[in-house]
């Protein structure tokens, strides 16, 4: 990362901190529930940008942290052990939906996890026992950790900036870890890749572990943000929403799904005065950035960037010499 | 035994739509690369083009050749050239973004400028029931079952037996070749976006007597055409008319023999056990993977 | 001489199509093998029935006297046997440095020490050597898809051996080479094989660059072996000039 980018990200880590101060309790709300749904949104990045595995159940995912939550705090497990539940039961889930990435890719495998996601929403409204079906789950408490109580709006949001922070860190560790290449080979040319030594199919099933896992962190602490659940929150709208999230900031770009929440969070607010229309000027907006960036928002200020670099410097386009050595 | 006959001519007349629906599904995904996650979507819309042309006085028969033609410049010629066509070079999964976006799109437009209520469609031919071994059967799912047959082994005959037809298989099945062999791909691709058009607006004109005209009819309708193409083979044209009957008949089936609240769970279960044991589909080609 | 690589009666069918027709030879500790063939005569299928990339239909490779045969190409990989493809495969997105690395992690530690270990898995400095040697240094941060086709052709080879492998096996590094660059990649592969005692096998279509880089040519044609000889030998069998020009 040069020297600017990383002053943008220190500044808005800073402007992260200070701006709830500034809001209402909506407004809080708000960011807070940026910061747990750009947590899946990282998750998914691992998978569909840098290892390139197409999955439409991060949105299941979520679901599933989300209730393991709720049924293990309500059955008196404290938060953090609930917690790691969520995410080790994502985690193994995650594996076994890898399997079928080893045999099928792109829109097949889209199509298995669309299932999957599916299935999962049947599993919640229908098996009423276990997750009150249709009518969800109410009450759920937001922890108390080592004496600091978050069930302020204010707190709670510091826990889930403070979790987003650590999950970010981990994530950044992975991807810059030979892992990381890995997972870039993975996506860019498996066979290859398996030519030269790796084991594509434990990476393959890694790289949905990991990025399930995150979801369901993502879904622990949605449950105890909004504080009641319901199957509908975890239908393949989320798992679309998820997917938009993460192709419009950039897949594929560490901070791409920072953004992406960014801009699914908060432009129904800004849309506000275009009243019920927002969710046809956000299609329209996500179609036209299709056809002119693929790469996203993160992109697109990646290529604005290069532009200035090279009109500042007064030279052409940069391209490498092709005639040497 | 009689409600098992009702059952299966039921399912058949669903199966058909899904059919229709499958079946123009993967002619845009042999073309064109397109997975056209709107499709559903496409389903959904003739209906309400036919709607507003009954409210602003047409009769039912006019509305629907209305609708057919609507249908073909906004779902054929509009998003073949504003939608899909600026979007190709970038590769499957952007353009699937798109549709996503586009499925969006629609849905909420008729939900905001229409109504986000069902609204009652005309059905084809009047209500009545026929009695058959027993069984009894309504005369709504026949004349279903009657149209999209007849679309379907239309549809096949135009394929198969004309030059055209034969073109756009060839295109279907290997542009670069069928370009080579002098035939006009770009055209061609053209025509099977509005054969899809089409297809879709006469899957309209069946389904929405039955489930009323709602913007979000397209969800389910959209899932039960990617099954059908899936299970029946992606990139055979009999594979999907094979995969849409068979989805019908056992969905109806299962929320009537084993459990209604799963109803949805069987064709995705069909659908994982297919992709994992047979990917081409039941009868559908192998792609080859080179190395 | 031990053999390195040993195939016995390697078959491969596609639908009625013999690739590979009963394919036995063995390459030896340190030679420069090359494999010489008209188009569609089976080279590529062979190694990649060899590699573990396609599973042959009878016949047993072996790897310095182990059993192959079967295993995947991740495997096969990490018992020292590397290759390049026929089309150009470095990775576009990743960095010159880092598709080296990448080529080479894999034969260092396992999942988990690369998961917490260090970022380069300790090949940094192997990786800025490959770099040298192969006279890219001024291009060692580039994207490898901004680099022009002879460029990434050299990186393309220079992966196949990060890993330090025991044998090489080379698809067409020649093709689509322009001369300058040819020689280049020519006097490079020799000064390789010179200071690192590796075994090479070559497949390739270039006749100067097979001859005067090989010490000994395998002749395929319709998926079997017609002639072998020095290449002097192979230059005037009359077999391989029929099998070239046809009937």
């Amino acid at each position: 990362m040069n020297r600017a980018g990383a002053f943008a990200v220190g500044a808005a880590a800073v402007f992260a901190v200070v701006l709830p101060f500034f809001l209402k309790p909506f407004g809080i709300y708000l960011i807070s529930l940026w910061a747990v749904l750009t947590v899946a949104a990282i998750g998914l990045n691992l998978t569909l940008g840098y290892a390139g595995q197409v999955s439409l159940a991060q949105g299941a995912f979520v679901g599933i942290g989300a209730y393991v939550v709720a049924l293990l705090t309500q059955a008196g497990l404290p938060y953090p052990l609930a917690f790691l539940a969520a995410g080790a039961l994502c985690f193994a889930i995650g594996w076994l939906l890898g399997y079928p990435a080893l045999r099928v890719q792109h829109h097949y495998l889209a199509f298995v996890t669309l299932a999957f996601t599916t299935l999962v929403f049947l599993f919640l409204r229908n098996e009423e026992w276990l997750t009150g079906g249709i009518y969800g789950i109410n009450a759920i408490a937001r922890p108390t950790l080592l004496g600091w109580s978050t069930g302020k709006a204010l707190d709670f949001y510091f826990f889930c900036l403070g979790t987003l922070g650590v999950l970010a860190l981990a994530t950044w560790w992975m991807l810059r870890s030979p892992w990381g290449r890995a997972f870039v080979a993975l996506r860019e040319n498996p066979i290859r890749a398996l030519s030269l030594g790796l084991d594509t199919r434990r990476y393959t099933l890694m790289a949905f572990a990991f990025g399930s896992s995150l979801g369901g962190l993502s879904g622990a602490l949605f449950a105890p943000l909004v504080q009641f659940i319901e199957p509908s929150s975890f239908g393949l709208g989320r798992s679309f929403d998820l997917l938009l999230m993460v192709i419009v900031g950039g897949s594929g770009y560490f901070f791409g799904p920072f953004v992406g929440a960014l801009i699914s969070v908060l432009l129904p607010e800004w849309l506000r005065v275009t009243e019920g229309y927002y969710l046809i000027v956000y299609a329209a907006m996500v179609m036209v950035l299709m056809a002119f960036c693929p790469s996203g928002v993160i992109g697109l200020v990646e290529r604005a960037a290069k532009a200035v670099t090279r009109w500042r410097s007064g030279k052409p386009a940069l391209r490498p010499e092709s005639t040497s050595p | 035994m009689a409600s098992f006959i009702q059952l299966v001519v039921s399912g058949l007349a669903t199966g058909a739509i899904y059919a229709l629906v499958a079946v123009g599904f993967t002619l845009l995904w042999q073309t064109s690369q397109t997975i056209n996650f709107a499709q559903g979507e496409f389903v959904m819309l003739p209906a309400f083009f036919i709607l507003a042309s009954m409210n602003a006085g047409a009769p039912f028969w006019l509305a629907c050749l209305i609708g057919v033609a609507l249908s073909i410049l906004v779902l054929g010629v509009m998003f073949k050239f504003i939608v899909v066509d600026p979007m190709l070079k970038h590769g499957v999964l952007p353009l699937v973004i798109s549709t996503i976006a586009l499925a969006i799109l629609l849905k909420e437009t008729v939900k905001d400028f229409y109504s986000s209520q069902a609204q009652p469609f005309p059905a084809l031919v009047p209500a009545s029931d026929l009695h058959v071994f027993g069984a009894v059967v309504s005369t709504q799912s026949l004349a279903v079952l009657a149209v999209a047959i007849v679309t379907v082994v239309a549809l096949h005959l135009a394929l198969n037996k004309t030059r055209l037809g034969r073109m756009m298989q060839a295109t279907a099945q290997n542009s670069t070749l069928a370009q080579i062999l002098g035939v006009p791909v770009r055209r061609m691709v053209l025509y099977t976006f509005l054969v899809n058009a089409v297809l879709v607006a006469i899957a309209s004109i069946l389904i929405s007597p039955i489930y009323l005209a709602k913007f979000t009819n397209g969800e389910t309708l959209g899932m039960a055409a990617f099954l059908a193409a899936i299970i029946g083979g992606f990139n055979q044209v009999r594979g999907a008319i094979l995969g849409g009957f068979i989805l019908g008949v056992l969905d109806n089936l299962s929320a009537a023999y084993i459990s209604s609240q799963y109803r949805g769970a069987f064709p995705l279960l069909i659908l994982i056990v297919v992709i994992l044991l047979r990917p081409q589909g039941l009868v559908g080609r192998v792609e080859e993977r080179t190395v | 001489m031990t053999a390195v690589l040993e195939v016995s009666n390697l078959r491969k069918h596609f639908g009625g199509i013999t690739a590979v027709d009963d394919v036995s030879f063995e390459v030896r500790d340190g030679e420069i093998l090359g494999i010489i063939g008209p188009n569609g005569s089976g080279k590529s299928t062979l190694f990649n029935c060899v590699l573990g990339q396609l599973t042959p239909d009878g016949g047993q490779v072996h790897v310095d006297g182990k059993p192959t045969t079967g295993m995947r190409p991740c495997d096969i990989n990490r018992l020292g046997v590397s290759r390049t493809f026929q089309l150009l495969q470095v990775f576009p997105q990743l960095s010159v440095r880092d598709n080296l690395i990448l080529a080479g992690q894999e034969h260092q530690g396992s999942m988990h020490t690369r998961l917490v270990g260090r970022a380069d898995a300790g090949l940094g400095p192997a990786a800025d050597q490959m770099i040298e040697f192969f006279r890219l240094s001024h291009l060692a941060g580039e994207q490898a898809g901004l680099l022009s086709y002879g460029q990434q052709k050299l990186l393309d080879a220079a992966m196949a051996f990060m890993a330090g492998p025991r044998l090489v096996l080379l698809d067409e590094p020649a093709g689509g080479v322009n001369l300058t660059m040819l020689g280049h990649l020519r006097e490079r592969l020799q000064a390789y094989h010179a200071e690192r005692k590796a075994t090479f096998v070559v497949i390739e279509h270039q006749m100067e660059f097979v001859m005067a880089l090989c010490t000994r040519v395998l002749v395929l044609a319709q998926g079997r072996i017609i002639a072998e000889g020095t290449p002097q030998e192979i230059r005037r069998d009359p077999v391989v000039i029929e099998a070239y020009l046809g009937h």
